[in-house]
């Protein structure tokens, strides 16, 4: 049975391959640059001591490389595309997985090794496009702190494995379910955006209770590393949030909401005067952020979510092959 | 060796004409004591007939004493059948064209001409067993 | 039960008894009792739509039955290597992958089945000059027919059901498939069930016949026996009481002088007013399949009844 499957995919999986090789000397290039770059300029600052604002006035690698780096958010959503959902709808929709299951192999065999093989080719592959990401990510990520971040936290260690066996699961589930190639794709591709846009938004902030700390507006609070900022802003001495600074403010405290000590004269805001700070003092700034300690537990729940969701689909692919009528 | 023609239109069952088939190669020499029968395979592969109509006629020539099975070897002839002597064929066909012009003559068609030949024959049978 | 002949338990290759299938609304078969004994080759005749394909797809154990059981090569139709083993089902959507060579078939074949006779596919495939390195789409339907059928073949089933096999088939292909079919019950150790919608193909290289109609089993028996016991009947037009009581009348048809019924015999007729004789299987299977006729057909088989 692994004979027939390696036969019947070994185009795509020839294809996978050479894309994998393209992108591995790709960022193996650009990320080598991109290393011996950043040292370069540590060094530099590090003479000058300037390397405070290193983060934002160096920028490294290319536009492009680092546009083709964020498209990898894409890659997981491949394999549901062009290996789960056409795998099985096809072969119920023509009829041939007709031709295995009348040579001696039981449905739950033909199941097994398929969604297995399947499953591990998307699993390798993915991990060996995060691996990729994450190494190639170095530098900018000491530089930048932003790991953490969706859109990068998405591309790198172990979630992209995740995301790569749910949506080959929820193809193959789809196909089964579907029996059609075209409608199997569109609900692959559907699944796998609102599910991952879900739990991105909604699911991701509350892995773990966020950390709220309040501090004076004149000393503000600044977490270590790459943490992830989830809110942040000021609350007046009643306690309720002043709306975010868009223009002139003092702290960080708009005009429009300013204590009536610190009025300011029309020509323009002054440096706030005595009257005016003890008035601020009763104001408080607030962040509110899961800090950068959490990184890999967040990566753990993650995948873990995916990962389930994977195993419930591959279920439902295996109960409705081995009970309906086919 | 012997080929077999069935045809799926005749009136006569596959069988039988298996069956008539050895016997009119038996009459007309193409046969002989000794020779080997196609075997039910290959017969079934030329016909493409149910292997156990191949087995009914062969069956069918062996009770008759015609053919005779070996076991592992195959079929073969045992005995011709008896026939009519040299020249009957010729003589019996020229006094069979004189009586046809005959019929004809006084009026008869085709059909009329067979349906006497059938009554002729039925006849014949039911004095043989009368 | 219609036309169920008794045979001996060892000797049968399929035997099933009130065998149904529903579908939500729709039954699809309906309390089929049939035996095929061993060694037969039979055909599966009815109109589209009678429950000819539910019919296969429940003995190869690809459907499950929703009412009556059945005992295919021994044992209960499921998914299990020992059973599959024993049962090549030929779909008539001839499932091969188009594009994969009928050598990689092969190739899949020898690695799927724990029996498989890949050197008797070659040869097969060489008599009939079709190569075996093309994609198998590339291939005309006869063809492709063909190589299906090597390969069904090849993993040594006791049991092969073959789904309107020939329905696409030109007259030569046809020919070929059914001499090798033959050919392959001649080999020893195979039953075949085929299903059709011709007469002619059976009656050639079937010797058992089971007939569908409106989802019910009709005949199901040896072609000979069936034909040995049915008749037809000729006679002027006069009271058939005596006839129809003594014998199972299958159909009868009037004209103002004289009437004609196809009979199932149960002794000899004796009523020397009938002239009788024998039934052809086209003509059988016709009158059976009659049966359930649409009310408009059965009177059209009674002309002039009006008297």
């Amino acid at each position: 049975m692994t004979w027939l499957v390696w036969r019947l995919h070994r185009t795509q999986l020839y294809i996978a391959a050479a894309l994998l090789a393209a992108l591995t000397v790709l960022l193996l290039v650009t990320g080598l640059q991109m290393a011996s770059q950043y040292h370069s300029a540590l060094a530099a600052c590090a003479a000058s001591h300037s390397c405070a604002n290193l983060a934002s006035t160096l920028f490294l690698g290319s536009h492009a490389v680092g546009f083709g780096v964020i498209m990898t958010l894409g890659v997981p959503a491949l394999f549901g595309l062009f290996w789960g959902a056409p795998l099985v709808a096809s072969e119920l929709e023509t009829g041939t997985s007709q031709f295995a299951w009348m040579q001696t192999v039981t449905r739950k065999h033909w199941l097994a090794v398929t969604a297995g093989w399947m499953l591990l080719a998307a699993a390798a592959w993915g991990g060996a496009v995060s691996g990729l990401v994450t190494w190639w990510s170095g530098p900018d990520n000491a530089l930048q702190l932003d790991q953490f971040k969706p859109g990068r936290f998405d591309i790198m260690g172990i979630v992209p494995v995740g995301y790569a066996l749910f949506a080959m699961a929820l193809g193959l589930c789809a196909g089964a379910l579907l029996r059609r190639t075209l409608p199997a794709l569109a609900v692959t591709l559907a699944g796998f955006i609102v599910v991952r846009a879900v739990i991105t938004v909604w699911l991701r902030p509350h892995y773990l209770s966020a950390v709220t700390v309040t501090y004076k507006l004149f000393s503000p609070f600044t977490p270590t590393g790459s943490y992830w900022q989830l809110a942040q802003g000021v609350l007046n001495p009643a306690g309720r949030l002043v709306p975010a600074a868009n223009g002139l403010a003092i702290d960080g405290v708009p005009v429009g909401s300013l204590p009536s000590a610190c009025a300011a004269p029309a020509s323009g805001l002054q440096p706030p005067g005595p009257a005016c700070r003890q008035a601020l003092a009763a104001f408080h700034g607030f962040i509110t952020y899961q800090p950068a300690s959490r990184y890999w537990a967040f990566q753990g729940i993650e995948f873990g979510i995916f990962a389930a969701l994977a195993t419930v689909l591959i279920a439902v692919t295996a109960v409705m092959l081995l009970r309906r009528d086919v | 060796m012997i080929s077999f023609r069935v045809d799926g239109r005749s009136v006569v069952p596959p069988y039988l004409q298996i069956v008539q088939q050895v016997k009119q190669a038996l009459r007309m020499g193409v046969l002989d004591v000794g020779d080997k029968l196609p075997t039910v395979r290959e017969v079934v592969a030329a016909t493409a007939i149910n292997p156990n109509t191949v087995l009914k006629a062969y069956r069918d020539l062996e009770r008759d004493g015609l053919v005779e099975a070996r076991a592992g070897h195959g079929t073969f002839v045992r005995h011709r059948p008896p026939g009519p002597p040299p020249g009957t064929h010729s003589r019996l066909g020229r006094s069979l064209i004189r009586w046809v012009a005959e019929a004809r003559e006084a009026g008869l068609d085709d059909e009329s001409m067979e349906s006497l030949l059938r009554v002729a024959l039925r006849a014949e049978t039911e004095e043989e067993t009368a | 039960m219609i036309g169920v002949q008794a045979v001996p338990e060892a000797a049968t290759a399929i035997r099933t008894i009130g065998l149904s299938k529903r579908y939500h609304r729709v039954t699809a078969l309906s309390e089929a009792t049939i035996t095929v004994p061993e060694g037969r080759i039979s055909a599966l005749i009815g109109p589209n739509g009678a429950g000819k394909t539910t019919l296969l797809r429940l003995l190869a154990g690809l459907t499950r039955p929703t009412g009556g059981e059945m005992t295919v090569n021994g044992g209960i139709p499921r998914q299990d290597p020992a059973f599959l083993a024993g049962i090549g089902f030929l779909a008539q959507e001839v499932p091969l992958y188009r594009r994969l060579s009928a050598e990689d078939h092969i190739r899949a074949g020898a690695h799927l089945n724990p029996c498989w006779d890949g050197v008797s596919v070659r040869e097969r495939l060489a008599a009939l000059a079709i190569p075996v390195d093309r994609a198998v789409g590339t291939l005309s339907g006869g063809q492709r027919a063909q190589v299906a059928l090597a390969l069904t073949l090849a993993k040594r089933p006791r049991l092969l059901l073959l789904d309107e096999p020939v329905a696409a088939l030109d007259p030569l292909a046809r020919r070929n498939f059914l001499a090798i079919l033959a050919d392959a019950v001649a080999a020893g150790g195979l039953t075949v069930v085929l299903s059709s919608h011709l007469v002619a193909d059976a009656e050639r290289v079937c010797d058992h016949i089971i007939m569908l109609a409106a989802s019910r089993v009709q005949l199901c028996g040896d072609i000979d026996t069936l034909l040995a016991e049915h008749q037809i009947l000729v006679g002027p037009r006069k009271d058939t009481s005596a006839i129809e009581r003594d014998h199972r009348v299958v159909q009868l048809t009037r004209t103002p002088r004289q009437v004609t019924m196809l009979v199932r015999r149960n002794g000899p007729v004796i009523d020397p007013a009938f002239a009788v004789s024998d039934v052809s299987l086209e003509e059988l299977v016709l009158a059976y399949m009659g049966q359930d006729a649409p009310p408009t057909l059965a009177r059209l088989t009674s002309i002039g009844d009006s008297e």
